[in-house]
Parts: C-alpha cells; sequence; structure tokens
C-alpha cells in the first residue's frame, strides 16, 4: 500500500510539473501528445512575412471568363510523390488560376520535402513556359498581358500559384523549419481581380489560416479581430470570399479520431466566416468528405490525396469553377495514379 | 493524420482503471452516505481562454436523492468575458458493485455561447464507474447546435442547424488516497467538464477535496488544462482555469 502511495505521489508531481507548462505553449500530459513549432510563433513568423511583403504580396487577375482553381489535402508526400505530381499536371492541363493544397503536404523528413521542392520547381518551370515569353536573358513578359508596355519580371519574382496551408502532420517534429524554408507563411491572404463582361471588374478574396495546431492561437485570433485578413478591398465589398484551414469544422463521421476546433473556437469561426461573409470554407485533416451548409456559408472537407490513405484512383479533388455572372460551382477531379506496389 | 497510433490510448485508459479496481471502501462522488437528502454546491471559476481571454464564472448544483440509488440533479453556470450560459438537469441510477459503484447518467444540457449567438443542446448518456482510487467513464453525447439570431434580419430561431455525428465521452481519474480519506488529490483526463462535451480534445489536471468537520461542507477545486488538438499529436494551449467551491449536504 505504502509503494503504491508513492507511485501516486509521483505521479502527481509529475503532473504537476508538467502542469506548469500551461505558461508555454505545448502542452503534453504524458509525452504522448507532443506538440511541433507552437501556433503563435508561427503566425508571428507568418505575420512578419506577410507585412514585409504586403506591397508586393500576390495579386492574381481572371480575365472576363471567370476563373477555376484546384483543392487538394493530405497529400503526406514520402517517397512516393505521384499524387502530388498528378495534382499539379492537372491543375497546369487544365489551366486553373492557382491551386490550394489544404495541409497534411509531406510527412515530417527532409528527404520528403526535397522531393516535393523538386516537384514544385519542375511545375513552376511549366508554368513559366506556358504563360510567360522570355524577352531577353533575364526577363519574362506574360503572354495574357496585352500592354503595349508590359511589365516584366525575373524568373524568381514569377510567383507559382501554389497556394498551401499548413497541417499538423506538417509542425510536427521540426517540420515547420522545412514547410516555411519552401511555403514561408502560414497565415496570408490574397486577392483575385477579375474583369467583368461590362469592363468593371470584381475582386474574390482568398484568406488561408494557419489552423494546424487544432487552434488558431490568441496572436491569430487577435490579428483577425484587429481586420488583418479582412483585405484591402474589404470596405467596398468582395464579391466572393474563400477561406482555406487545415483543421475541419465539421466532423464527418463520429469514429474519426481526429480532433476538430474546440467549442468555443468552432463558434467563432462560424460567426467570422458569417461576417466576412464567405461563400466557400475548404478543410482536410479527417481524409473523409463532407458537404454542408450552416448560416449561408457553404464547407466543404476533402478527402486525403495521399497514395497511402488511398490507394485506388479516386475523386480526391475539388475543382471550382467561378463563372463569369459570378456562380460558382465545383465538381470532384479524379485522380488516377496508384502507387508502385 | 495518424489514426493508428492513437488507437492503443482508450484501451491503456481502460486497463488502467481496471489495474485499480481492487476497491477499498465506497464514499461516491458526491459524498452520497445513505442517509442525506439533498446536496447543494457551488463554485467559483478564473480562466483564460484563446478566444475569448480571461473569464470569470461561477456554477451551481443541486441534488436530491430520493433514495440511495436514484436521484435527480439541476445546475446552472454563468462565465462573464465568455459571456457563456449554461443550464443542466441529470437523472442517476446507482448499482452497488461489489465495493464500487457504477453510476448510470441520463444529463441534457443547455448552453448558449451568447458571443457568438449560438444555442448548443447536449444529451449525454454514460455509465460512471467509481472504486476507492479510480474513476472511469465512457458514455455517449449527441450534439446540436444552431445560431439563434441571424445577425441582418435578427430573426430568431433559423433552421440552420447542425447535428454533429455522435460524441464518444470518455474520461479517468486517480487519486493519492481512498475516497474515503478526509482530503483527497486526483489527476483526471477526459473529454468533458462540467457543461461541455468535446470529440477529441482532451482535458486533464489536479483536482482536490477537503471535508471541513462538524460543517457538512467540503471545500474542493480542480486545475484544468484544456489543449486543443489532443489527438492530432499537437496539445497546444487553449484554455486554463481554477475551480474553488463549496458542498453542503443534509
Amino acid at each position: 500500500m505504502k509503494t503504491k502511495h508513492i507511485l501516486l505521489s509521483l505521479l502527481l508531481a509529475a503532473a504537476t510539473l508538467s502542469a506548469c507548462n500551461t505558461l508555454q505553449e505545448k502542452i503534453s500530459p504524458a509525452g504522448i501528445l507532443i506538440a511541433g513549432t507552437a501556433v503563435e510563433d508561427r503566425v508571428d513568423m507568418s505575420y512578419n512575412f506577410f507585412l514585409k511583403h504586403y506591397e508586393d504580396n500576390v495579386i492574381l487577375s481572371a480575365d472576363e471568363g471567370g476563373y477555376s482553381f484546384l483543392v487538394g489535402a493530405d497529400s503526406h508526400v514520402t517517397t512516393d510523390p505521384g499524387r502530388m505530381d498528378e495534382m499539379l499536371a492537372t491543375g497546369l492541363d487544365e489551366n486553373d488560376l492557382f491551386y490550394v493544397h489544404l495541409g497534411d503536404i509531406a510527412d515530417t523528413k527532409a528527404q520528403y520535402y526535397i522531393t516535393l521542392d523538386s516537384l514544385l520547381q519542375k511545375a513552376k518551370a511549366r508554368y513559366v513556359d506556358r504563360n510567360y515569353r522570355k524577352i531577353d536573358v533575364f526577363n519574362y513578359v506574360a503572354i495574357t498581358n496585352k500592354d503595349e508596355d508590359p511589365a516584366t519580371s525575373t524568373y524568381d519574382e514569377i510567383v507559382f500559384p501554389f497556394f498551401p496551408v499548413v497541417g499538423n502532420h506538417d509542425i510536427t517534429r521540426n517540420g515547420w523549419a522545412l514547410w516555411s524554408s519552401i511555403f514561408h507563411s502560414s497565415f496570408y491572404e490574397i486577392d483575385v481581380i477579375v474583369m467583368l463582361p461590362d469592363g468593371n471588374f470584381a475582386v474574390d478574396h482568398l484568406i488561408f489560416m494557419d489552423s494546424a495546431s487544432g487552434t488558431l492561437g490568441r496572436t491569430q485570433i487577435q490579428l483577425i479581430e484587429q481586420g488583418v485578413m479582412n483585405g484591402r478591398y474589404y470596405a467596398d465589398g468582395y464579391r466572393h470570399t474563400f477561406v482555406f484551414s487545415h483543421t475541419n469544422i465539421f466532423r464527418p463521421q463520429f469514429n474519426e479520431f481526429a480532433s476538430t476546433f474546440t467549442r468555443e473556437e468552432t463558434f467563432y469561426l462560424l460567426d467570422k466566416f458569417e461576417e466576412w461573409n464567405v461563400t466557400c470554407v475548404f478543410c482536410g485533416h479527417v481524409h473523409m468528405w463532407d458537404e454542408r451548409n450552416y448560416n449561408g456559408v457553404h464547407y466543404l472537407t476533402l478527402e486525403a490525396m495521399s497514395e497511402r490513405n488511398n490507394p485506388e484512383p479516386g475523386y480526391y479533388l475539388v475543382r471550382i469553377n467561378v463563372n463569369s455572372d459570378g456562380t460558382v460551382l465545383w465538381e470532384p477531379v479524379k485522380m488516377n495514379y496508384t502507387p508502385n506496389k | 493524420m495518424n489514426r493508428f497510433s492513437h488507437a492503443f490510448l482508450l484501451p491503456g485508459l481502460l486497463l488502467l482503471a481496471v489495474f485499480g479496481a481492487n476497491a477499498q471502501t465506497y464514499s461516491g462522488p458526491r459524498q452520497f452516505d445513505g442517509v442525506h437528502r439533498n446536496e447543494v454546491s457551488g463554485n467559483l471559476a478564473l480562466g483564460y481562454n484563446v478566444v475569448s481571454g480571461w473569464f470569470v464564472g461561477q456554477a451551481g448544483t443541486y441534488t436530491r436523492h430520493f433514495t440511495d440509488r436514484w436521484s435527480l440533479s439541476a445546475g446552472e453556470q454563468v462565465q462573464i468575458l465568455k459571456w457563456l450560459f449554461s443550464a443542466d438537469v441529470m437523472g442517476t441510477y446507482r448499482l452497488p458493485f461489489r465495493h464500487s459503484s457504477l453510476y448510470f447518467d441520463a444529463r441534457l444540457v443547455n448552453n448558449v455561447y451568447a458571443q457568438w449567438d449560438q444555442y448548443e443542446i447536449i444529451a449525454n448518456a454514460s455509465a460512471f464507474w467509481e472504486t476507492s482510487h479510480f474513476d472511469l467513464r465512457l458514455g455517449m453525447s449527441f450534439i446540436h447546435y444552431y445560431k439563434y439570431k441571424v445577425k441582418e434580419e435578427y430573426q430568431w430561431f433559423t433552421d440552420a442547424g447542425y447535428t454533429e455525428p455522435p460524441t464518444i465521452t470518455f474520461g479517468v481519474g486517480l487519486n493519492m488516497l481512498p475516497r474515503t480519506s478526509s482530503w483527497n488529490l486526483g489527476l483526471f483526463l477526459r473529454n468533458y467538464d462540467q457543461f461541455y462535451y468535446e470529440n477529441w480534445n482532451i482535458n486533464w489536471g489536479l483536482r482536490f477535496h477537503n471535508i471541513i468537520p462538524h460543517t457538512g461542507m467540503k471545500l474542493f477545486g480542480e486545475f484544468n488544462i484544456r489543449p486543443a488538438g489532443s489527438l492530432s499529436q499537437l496539445a497546444t494551449r487553449y484554455e486554463t482555469s481554477l475551480k474553488l467551491g463549496l458542498k453542503y449536504a443534509w
């Protein structure tokens, strides 16, 4: 009995010491629940990057015919990047204006990120070949730019329109160092300027949130409340707003062993999406399809495109068509790649 | 997401509870001694939440024991600055089992998250097994919520509701001393708290109680850590709170 009490006392002491960690960001009661880089650190870094590059922040342009974009989730790239390669090829072949990845892009190993970076570089080269014309040794001009004196860009200045959000597997261990070395920022927004048939233009808004830790964290919420993600044209009114988050809001099934947002944060986000007048929120994380509407906002949760999770061909991507009349339609996109057995 | 790495957690917790099942003496979660009929308890809370910041609150519960097996309780909670208002009713049947007790609880919880105009109703059915040093709760929650006010039109009770898939309820507790002791210190780990039920976000912490001699009162408290993303290998700070309360039986 005495030994039992000593053991229990030791357990309590360990718990008390562990509890003191609440002043830090990472909380692990038994050492089995391990966080990577804390969300506050990631958002601080991302926001600094966002501020630094605000003036030359990406603005996408779409012509009168409308535009489309491709969304995929949870590729978990390891040694076989077939599905990731297929997503990029599909987007390029179908002339999607941009491509979004909803997190858990690669499992945390430097080798996998080298593979991923190589894929992205190849895709960018193909994108530049298709959309830009080389005018001298260093400079390119967009083929679609019909101005008499078109703006020129160097190869490095050309933005390959692949925009990811960070997922929980991207930040385990030292994953953030690998992820951020390629993508730099996990919390940002982008405007899409759309020329309308009547000569006017409309602006659509893309918001990318860092929800990899299952919470946005205090800093990100405060920045959102300060209007940082409202965008340049918030006062004029965006036509459509699309939000991208790794962690899902709604659970597709009861037997899913994956955390969603906590109660208050769920309600905060539902309210915020309504305030932003969001057209559609895209989520990943649970590796399971879900579609629903809540208070006028559409929510799509995507299946995993990972070869390991879904080795058979299937509809793991979603293409969103934003038509010239402003209507938005989505369609499932089939992936055919099957991993080597 | 890693589905399989956590597959051993629940069986592990169950084994932990079974290991501790060599019970000592029953005294009950509400310290019910088979004589008194009424219990009232109240607590104050102070905490910090990532979304709402600092908050203070109070909660109270009244329990009526109709027999030594059947009881009914009702409770309320108000958390200022988080602007959370809660109320619940719970019926319980107690089944003595050797030196332990098995409780079957049926509960209805209402929460109003006024800051975001969301109303949540939870039906929970669970079994609570209490031994001398360990306790275990397993059950199921059914959660429905909707926005009760549409900002543009100020139209109450819209049809924009959502019913979550059934949510498993689980929790374990570990006490340093037998429950018969006049004071105790323990650990808990669970996916619910007094007025909320999460899915895979686990909260955990320390609890204590101390019977105040000759008063029929018990002082109790809880230090609760509520991380976000617990079962996605994330466990990042979300909410920390401290509760301190008194329970009186007559």
